[in-house]
């Protein structure tokens, strides 16, 4: 593995010996260990859950008998909670994680009150669990990404306020005097989550809109949750960690400048674009459709720099499990971004509206470039807090295959499966009944790779806790101490 | 930490020119909406919600049914939403959807999936099998899908309805259930007040009044005129 060249001091010139770099590295990384851990725990357990919640939305979809007498899990609230789970469960806990970690390394400070910041991520997971309970027993509010009863909101507010606090606590209080371009990407998730869930909650839930209204401000919400609070975490990862392992810089500084302030300004108009042939006005849907397609110009600069980087770097990427992660992320991204595009066109949107296809498409969104960074991420990370390696290689092989091939199963299946369908619905001619019977194959399929994926978490899962045993110190000491007894 | 407040400023006004464009200039503009006056029907367009449909319509949202069913007619030139049957279309609405048509309404759940087939207008059309989507029709659909509408992939929602003891007289609302789906003897499948109200909003779905922004892509059928009626007072005879 290539030696670890710090970014951090290399822009604060007047540290001393590479050796007090690797201290103060080290310094920062323990700081951040107690309430980083944590939420990586925490973010795996909601991984798992949203994973069973998806498998038995997904079995309903072609088997509709499946667990249908209970209400609990009628398939109206097993889907929502399954997105729910895994947005604010799975995606906010590790996207937490991962920021926390990265603003300490680059603003070179460390993290204190690890306490209060324990309490905080605690808070939060209980507001999730509230929320996706209450979607459950039939509070749910209906409204995509945000179907969680208002009276988990609160809970989620004050907790995120103490996370948020603490990665800006960070940033002031640390030792770097420029920033990265990881660190942009930080602040606009940091800031734009605030902005967009009081929005929604305020005028979608609290005090209601007028009419169609709410499907503007829904859709505002749901695509920018995506874009501007999710994907910057990854995209900060990405940017920090593919110049740290291959051990050269980002091909083109000044370009991921433009490409970050292109990404701002035009992103969070994005999301109107799918209410195209709908109830709302018209310049609306055509703004849509016209930041959807200057989206691509920050996909061209991500390219330019994240394949630019990868280039010449095979071999490290076949021995380093992180980077064949962040690989597979920066491809599903360029997709991502490239069917966000083409969906704009009246043509496509028309065919696949409505459709299997746009689950096929928040899938490779949400998992395939988000879910597989962050994974790539912790298994950077993890190793770096526990102070132990990854105890098993053969668990993160198994994961990385089954997330590729489960993946791959998940997202082709739908997406062929959602524009059969489109054509089927544009067709009068074939009744509605028939349109479900042939989507079976592509929906037994999906469960396939749905399987396939929650075989790749559990995976995850044993060697996380595998390694956070491992470099539990109680735990070392009590296993030094057997040994000891053993030995006499 | 100045470029840490540069960031800031720069990510704040671009949220705040999102927020604005798509959030509060089109607040101000359907701050405009008004509901429609129609004199010639004496008639408030769209119409008030009676207490029980709004009810419906809660068990709508709580049961997610917007999972997989969507209430927008899309224009035309986007699938086969509106047109009658027998011009190649799904007959879903005899138009468009537009704004006005969800004024009343405190949760808009236009969906975004198409699993099972659009709504909005679904108290105004009849299945393509025949007959009408009239309460019984519902009710059964409701308690079991593939009783009215066999291969569905829509599931089953008995949990809406109460299996019970017939004591003394059946009572009126029981389900009609065919023969090889009928409960034991002595017993009566009925709907609670849940599937009632859940009917009840179901059967209040239809869009078919001609808003004035609808004049140049929708023309409302003529009401057929009734023969003037006898006046007692004036002498006439029928």
């Amino acid at each position: 593995m290539v030696t670890d060249s710090s970014l951090s001091s290399a822009l604060v010139p007047e540290s001393a010996t590479p050796a007090a770099q690797q201290a103060e590295v080290n310094a920062i990384d323990a700081s951040t260990r107690g309430p980083v851990l944590l939420l990586a725990a925490a973010a795996t357990v909601w991984l798992l859950v949203a994973a069973v919640l998806g498998l038995i939305a997904a079995w309903k979809l072609h088997t509709p008998g499946f667990l249908d007498a209970c209400p609990l899990l009628t398939y109206g609230r097993v889907s929502p909670a399954q997105t729910n789970a895994f947005i604010y469960g799975w995606g906010f806990n590790a996207a937490f994680g991962i920021a926390l970690w990265l603003m300490a390394r680059l603003a070179q400070a460390e993290l204190r009150g690890a306490g209060f910041l324990a309490a905080a991520v605690l808070f939060w997971n209980v507001g999730v669990a509230v929320g996706v309970g209450g979607i459950l027993a039939g509070d749910s509010t209906s409204l995509e990404a945000l179907e969680m009863p208002f009276y988990a909101a609160p809970v989620l507010f004050v907790a995120y306020a103490g996370i948020a606090a603490w990665a800006f606590v960070a940033l002031r209080a640390g030792r770097a005097t420029t920033l990265y371009v990881s660190q942009w990407y930080l602040l606009l998730a940091l800031l734009a989550f605030p902005w967009l869930y009081s929005t929604a909650q305020i005028m979608l839930v609290v005090a209601p809109v007028r009419g169609t209204l709410q499907a503007v401000v829904a859709a505002w919400f749901a695509s920018n949750l995506f874009l501007l609070c999710l994907a910057p975490v990854a995209l900060a990862a990405i940017y920090y960690l593919l110049p740290k392992i291959l051990g050269r810089p980002i091909r083109s500084y000044s370009l991921s400048r433009l490409g970050f302030w292109w990404f701002v300004f035009f992103a969070s108009w994005t999301g109107v674009a799918r209410l195209i042939g709908g109830p709302v006005p018209a310049w609306l849907q055509s703004a849509g459709i016209v930041a959807s397609f200057m989206l691509l110009v920050p996909m061209v600069i991500f390219g330019i720099n994240h394949y630019g980087s990868l280039s010449g770097g095979g071999g490290a990427v076949k021995s380093s499990a992180t980077l064949r992660f962040l690989t597979v992320a920066i491809v599903a991204f360029t997709l991502t971004l490239l069917v966000w595009a083409a969906n704009a066109l009246q043509g496509v949107a028309s065919l696949t509206q409505f459709t299997l296809f746009q689950a096929a498409h928040s899938q490779l969104g949400l998992y395939g470039f988000f879910s597989m960074a962050m994974f790539g991420a912790w298994y950077y990370i993890v190793p770096r807090l526990t102070g132990v390696a990854w105890p098993s290689n053969s668990l993160s092989c198994l994961h990385f295959w089954t997330s590729v091939l489960g993946l791959a199963l998940m997202v082709v299946a739908l997406a062929l499966g959602g524009i059969g369908q489109g054509r089927e619905i544009a067709d009068a001619g074939v009744p509605f009944v028939e349109i479900g019977r042939h989507l079976r194959p592509y929906l037994l399929t999906a469960s396939v790779g749905a399987v396939l994926l929650l075989i790749g978490q559990l995976a995850f899962a044993v060697n996380l806790v595998w390694s956070l045993v491992r470099g539990c110190p109680i735990c070392a000491a009590c296993h030094c101490a057997q040994l000891e007894v053993a030995a006499r | 930490m100045n470029r840490a407040s540069l960031i800031f400023l720069g990510v704040f006004c671009a949220l705040a020119f999102s927020w604005t464009g798509i959030v509060l200039i089109n607040q101000l503009d359907y701050a405009a909406f008004t509901p429609q006056v129609d004199e010639t029907e004496g008639k408030v367009f769209p119409e008030p919600i009676p207490g029980r449909v709004a009810q419906g319509r809660m068990v709508y949202q709580d049961l997610g049914c917007a999972q997989c069913h969507t209430q927008q007619v899309r224009r035309a030139g986007f699938g086969a939403d509106i047109g009658a049957p027998d011009a190649g279309g799904r007959g879903w609405g005899v138009r468009q959807s537009v704004a006005r048509d969800y004024l009343r309404e405190p949760r808009v759940l236009l969906g975004q999936s198409r699993l099972g087939p659009d709504l909005r207008n679904l108290a105004a059309r009849a299945p393509a099998s025949g007959g009408t989507y009239d309460a019984a029709w519902h009710y059964l659909h409701l308690y079991d899908p593939a009783l009215v509408t066999p291969g569905s992939i829509m599931p089953r929602h008995a949990f809406l309805f109460e299996t019970r003891e017939i004591v003394g007289q059946p009572s009126p609302k029981a389900l009609v259930l065919p023969p090889a789906h009928a409960v034991a003897a002595g017993y009566e499948v009925v709907p609670t007040a849940r599937a009632e109200a859940l009917v009840a909003y179901l059967l209040s779905l239809k869009d078919t009044y001609a808003y004035p922004e609808t004049n140049n892509i929708f023309t409302p059928e003529k009401p057929v005129e009734k023969p003037a009626e006898a006046d007692p007072k004036k002498g006439e005879h029928p």
